[in-house]
């Protein structure tokens, strides 16, 4: 529910109750002055006959109006003044009247006195009070509903500019949030929070960011250290004959984690957009080279290769698009089988490569989150289809994968 | 042969030099950009090897500065992989090659080496070996005068061999040498085995000593004696 309907609910449910509760306690208090002022008229009216009896001993001659009418009546006994609420009948129409009734002594006879004045004014009172309330009604709901339209819209409308900003906001873009300040302390308020969070969130990022990066950096020299040492350790004669496997082993480690520094320098490098996507790129040239360059590798393991490929001008990065082609072909070589299959296929719109494989299907989920490997494969370092993923995305391009006939199939789609 | 090492990392320039050293290069070295260009200031070098990364400085200005005097001196840039913008900018001043770290001493010593064969294209364009003798333009190998026919990756084998002679060279650093930085996807060397039987099986035919040594399974060694 919207905070506007929520509050316009609450905000009408109480107006009508409160006009309900107010409107009859209007009626009731104006009940009561009226009725204060009708028995005050009789009570003027007694005076006026016992004045006259007073004087004249006698009760003053009746004269019959639509307002009032006067009654004598003979009594045994003295009455009490007393006012009453009586029913009666007047030309045809039955109406509430208020009646006093007194004694009176004249001629030395008790009379009952009464005199009846029509209630009518009271009741026309109370329709046109309940008209006026339910007209208050209607005029709040419909004040309600355009202050809902205009007002309020106006009044929020800071806090969807901040949503929407939010929204579209990428904090790998590298740019801070910019919020316009608001004349409402609550929308400042909101505002200025959120930027405060933002600017956080990207300055943990950038050390994250910048630290992988620095990491990697780092880690290049000694690793050129080691990996030239080796080689010094390996002119040595007696030392190799002794440790020819302990040496191999140190350099195919070296090796790993050399690819390992710079596989994460890549990534770094991609996700801080420090390529410019503005080489024209022949994919098909670049596909049949990486062909030729790992032919050794596909004799050996025999692969039967299909290469169905058409001219391909692509606005990419030569060097990325050469990570691209050379990474999916490494796997797809990697984890091939003797005698196994590779299908290259290439059209204007994408870029399929299908292999045999000593794998099941893979986690398609999983695939490209860095450093997932199946567990049939601990060779590799867990990188290479991430970076394939973070370099098609930034230029634009999707990826995705799957199995069917004994085939594992990528799918770069430009 | 004059080269000049500029790399402020003090372990792998004390590996570099040494190296070349033993490869009977002249070697001299600067830790930093200042030192680098006041040697280059005061000498000419064969070959100045030069880190991207200095404490104090950019390796690009080295190359910017010796262009800009219009030096001869062949040049290799150093530096981490992805460097990528700084391996074109480095290329496009002038700069001869490039190599990244981490590097095998064989391959510097042998882009070294065919820096310096360009460079004095009219002098001695031949490397020999024995009686191996190679016409690296021409791309032709004799054997006692003999022509023998390589193939395009037995040709690159047999020159990383001879210009790294006496040397035990890995497997890994042979397949990276040939092959660039992918061979590595699978475990066995295979392919690497067949190209040098292949070298073997042909220099031995054509009448060359066999000096091809395979060096408790992890490399192989090219001399004239074990």
């Amino acid at each position: 529910m919207k905070l506007f309907t929520k509050y316009n609910r609450l905000n009408i449910a109480t107006s009508i109750i409160t006009f309900i509760i107010g409107s009859c306690s209007f009626y009731f208090l104006l009940c009561y002055i009226l009725q204060v002022e009708l028995d005050e008229s009789l009570k003027a009216e007694q005076q006026e006959i016992s004045g006259y009896v007073r004087t004249h001993n006698q009760l003053p001659e009746i004269v019959p109006t639509n307002e009032e009418i006067t009654t004598y009546a003979l009594s045994d006994r003295i009455i009490e003044t007393k006012f009453l609420k009586v029913t009666k009948t007047v030309k045809n129409s039955t109406e509430e009247w208020r009646e006093l009734q007194f004694g009176i002594h004249a001629n030395g006879v008790n009379y009952l006195v009464t005199v009846d004045k029509p209630m009518a004014e009271s009741e026309d009172l109370l329709q046109l009070i309940i008209v006026i309330t339910i007209a208050m009604i209607a005029l709040i709901l419909l004040i309600n509903y355009f202050a809902n339209r205009l007002l309020i819209k106006k009044l929020w409308n800071p806090f969807y500019q901040t949503i929407h900003k939010i929204k579209n906001y990428q904090i790998t873009d590298g740019n801070s949030l910019s919020l316009k300040s608001e004349n409402i302390d609550e929308f400042e308020l909101l505002n200025q929070t959120i930027t405060g969070l933002v600017d956080r969130l990207q300055k943990d990022y950038l050390v994250l960011k910048n630290f992988t990066g620095k990491a990697a950096h780092e880690m290049q020299t000694p690793l050129a250290v080691i990996s030239l040492r080796l080689d010094a350790l390996m002119q040595n004669e007696a030392i190799l004959k002794q440790n020819a496997e302990n040496i191999t082993d140190i350099e195919k480690s070296v090796r790993k984690l050399s690819k390992l520094h710079q596989s994460l320098l890549l990534l770094t490098k991609v996700e801080n957009k420090q390529f410019q996507l503005n080489e024209e790129v022949l994919l098909d040239t670049i596909i049949q080279e990486k062909c030729k360059e790992l032919a050794d590798l596909t004799d050996v393991m025999q692969l039967n290769i299909k290469l169905d490929i058409m001219p391909v001008k692509l606005l990419f990065h030569k060097h990325l698009a050469e990570i691209v082609v050379g990474n999916l072909l490494n796997n797809a070589i990697r984890y091939n089988i003797e005698n196994g299959q590779l299908i290259i296929e290439l059209t204007k719109t994408e870029l399929l490569i299908s292999n045999t494989s000593i794998n099941p299907a893979l986690d398609e989920n999983n695939i490209f989150v860095r450093f997932y490997r199946h567990t049939n494969n601990m060779d590799g370092n867990g990188l290479g289809l991430s970076i394939v993923k973070e370099i098609t995305e930034f230029a634009g391009f999707s990826i995705s994968y799957y199995y069917a006939e004994n085939k594992h199939t990528f799918k770069v789609v430009f | 042969m004059k080269i000049l090492l500029i790399e402020d990392e003090y372990l792998l320039r004390k590996s570099m030099v040494q190296y070349l050293t033993s490869e009977y290069y002249l070697c001299e070295w600067a830790k930093n950009y200042k030192e680098a260009i006041e040697k280059i200031e005061l000498y000419q070098y064969d070959c100045i090897v030069v880190d991207i990364m200095l404490p104090d400085g950019n390796g690009i200005d080295i190359v910017k500065t010796l262009k800009l005097n219009k030096r001869t001196d062949g040049i290799i840039i150093l530096s981490a992989k992805n460097e990528l913008d700084d391996k074109i900018k480095g290329l496009n001043l002038g700069a001869d090659d490039y190599l990244t770290k981490p590097f095998h001493l064989p391959e510097l010593s042998t882009r070294i080496a065919a820096i310096i064969r360009r460079k004095n294209m009219q002098g001695n364009n031949k490397m020999v070996f024995e009686e191996i003798e190679i016409d690296v333009q021409g791309k032709i190998v004799t054997v006692d005068t003999k022509n023998v026919i390589l193939t395009r990756k037995e040709f690159e084998l047999l020159l990383y061999f001879i210009i790294n002679k006496n040397r035990v060279l890995s497997k890994n650093s042979i397949a990276q040498h040939l092959w660039g930085d992918d061979m590595d996807i699978v475990d066995s060397y295979d392919f690497l085995y067949a190209h040098i039987k292949n070298l073997r099986k042909k220099l031995v035919f054509a009448g060359a000593g066999d000096y091809l040594h395979s060096v408790y399974g992890m490399g192989y060694k090219f001399s004239t004696h074990l």
